[in-house]
């Protein structure tokens, strides 16, 4: 009998655990992100998402001055101001060849700047709080981490917009050849 | 007269809509934090407790602590994540990067792994990020049936190389953080 009192202890024991780690996600991440991203919502529909079309004609154009404005500019506005998914339609304003190159640079962007504008992606947040909390458990700040995550995002789309067109590009020779 | 009752319209509609677009963005909030956040919150709950109170904690701290303590470790981890035949089954919902993810922060927070890794662990817990999407992802583009054909194994081939670069950047990054 006490074996089975003990064994019952153990098991709930074990939710009790996840229950304490629960709440305190619930307090620590929900309130502030439902009212950072009341603020950034409000703020895309007063300045209104329609207006980054303009940025996604520009970057359409060819030359290497063009790669930044496509795989970094373009990427980081959609995601921002459409989030995910609906960032990927900016593609059409783009040709067929770079395309794939820009749905690659943008959905790689939609993790990285979730440390401080959750808006963009908040069901899919704990790729960025998992390893954030446990940064802030054991003591440490996470500013300076989510900006430096944000800013080496955008490093890191920019390489992968140019290895993909790269790499559509020459699949495409093969492909007609 | 006429003159402020324009006025007055005009400024009752202002005021109307900035009211009614926070209230909207209120609204759209709460609603992605319960129909999204929580329910995923809950489950990483789950995982977590189960992981600390089973001693599983431990076996990941002797396995994957190592791993994600080296550069070489996370740049093993960020190939085989992003290999071109496992990244489109990794992707959906960003599930495996979120778990993995919570269990790292796990290690990070018993010192298991030393906190100047996490910028670059938080690159290479995701080199398969989109990758289950691409065909969708590009028909949201308005992407003929050619590009869709070209594009997926594109995008695939793409993130085997710029994976474990991303790794090498963030480490290069991070350096000065946390030292």
């Amino acid at each position: 009998m006490e074996a089975i009192a003990k064994a019952a202890e153990w098991f709930i024991g074990l939710f009790q655990e996840g229950g304490n780690v629960f709440a305190s996600l619930v307090v620590g991440i929900v309130p502030l992100l439902i009212v950072l991203m009341t603020f950034v919502n409000a703020l895309i529909a007063m300045i209104g998402p329609e207006k980054i079309e303009n940025v996604g004609k520009a970057a359409a154009k060819e030359g290497i001055l063009y790669y930044p404005l496509r795989y970094v500019v373009l990427p980081f506005l959609a995601v921002f101001f459409l989030t995910n998914p609906m960032a990927y339609t900016m593609g059409k304003f783009l040709p067929e060849k770079y395309k794939p190159a820009f749905y690659d640079a943008a959905v790689s962007y939609v993790h990285p700047p979730t440390g401080i504008f959750p808006h963009i992606n908040p069901g899919e947040i704990f790729v960025w709080a998992g390893i954030a909390n446990g940064v802030e458990q054991a003591g440490y700040n996470t500013a300076e981490l989510a900006i430096r995550y944000l800013l080496i995002g955008l490093v890191v789309i920019l390489l992968r917009g140019i290895v993909t067109e790269f790499i559509t590009a020459s699949m495409w020779k093969n492909k007609e050849a | 007269m006429k003159g402020l009752n324009k006025f007055l319209e005009k400024m009752g509609r202002g005021v109307g809509r900035v009211v009614g677009a926070m209230y909207q963005a209120g609204r759209d909030s709460v609603d992605q934090v319960v129909t999204n956040v929580l329910p995923f919150m809950a489950f990483i709950a789950m995982i977590i407790g189960i992981i600390l109170g089973t001693g599983i904690g431990d076996w990941i701290a002797n396995t994957l602590s190592p791993l994600a303590s080296s550069l070489v470790g996370l740049i093993v981890l960020s190939l085989i994540i992003g290999l071109p035949v496992l990244s489109p089954l990794l992707g959906p919902g960003a599930v495996i990067a979120q778990i993995i993810g919570t269990l790292l922060g796990t290690q990070f927070a018993n010192g298991s792994i030393p906190v100047q890794w996490a910028l670059p662990a938080l690159f290479a817990i995701n080199p398969q990020v989109g990758c289950d999407f691409i065909p969708v992802g590009l028909a949201l583009g308005e992407a003929e049936p050619d590009t869709v054909e070209v594009g997926v194994p594109a995008v695939l081939f793409s993130r085997f190389v710029t994976g474990p670069i991303s790794v090498v950047l963030a480490w290069l990054a991070s350096i000065g953080l946390y030292a």
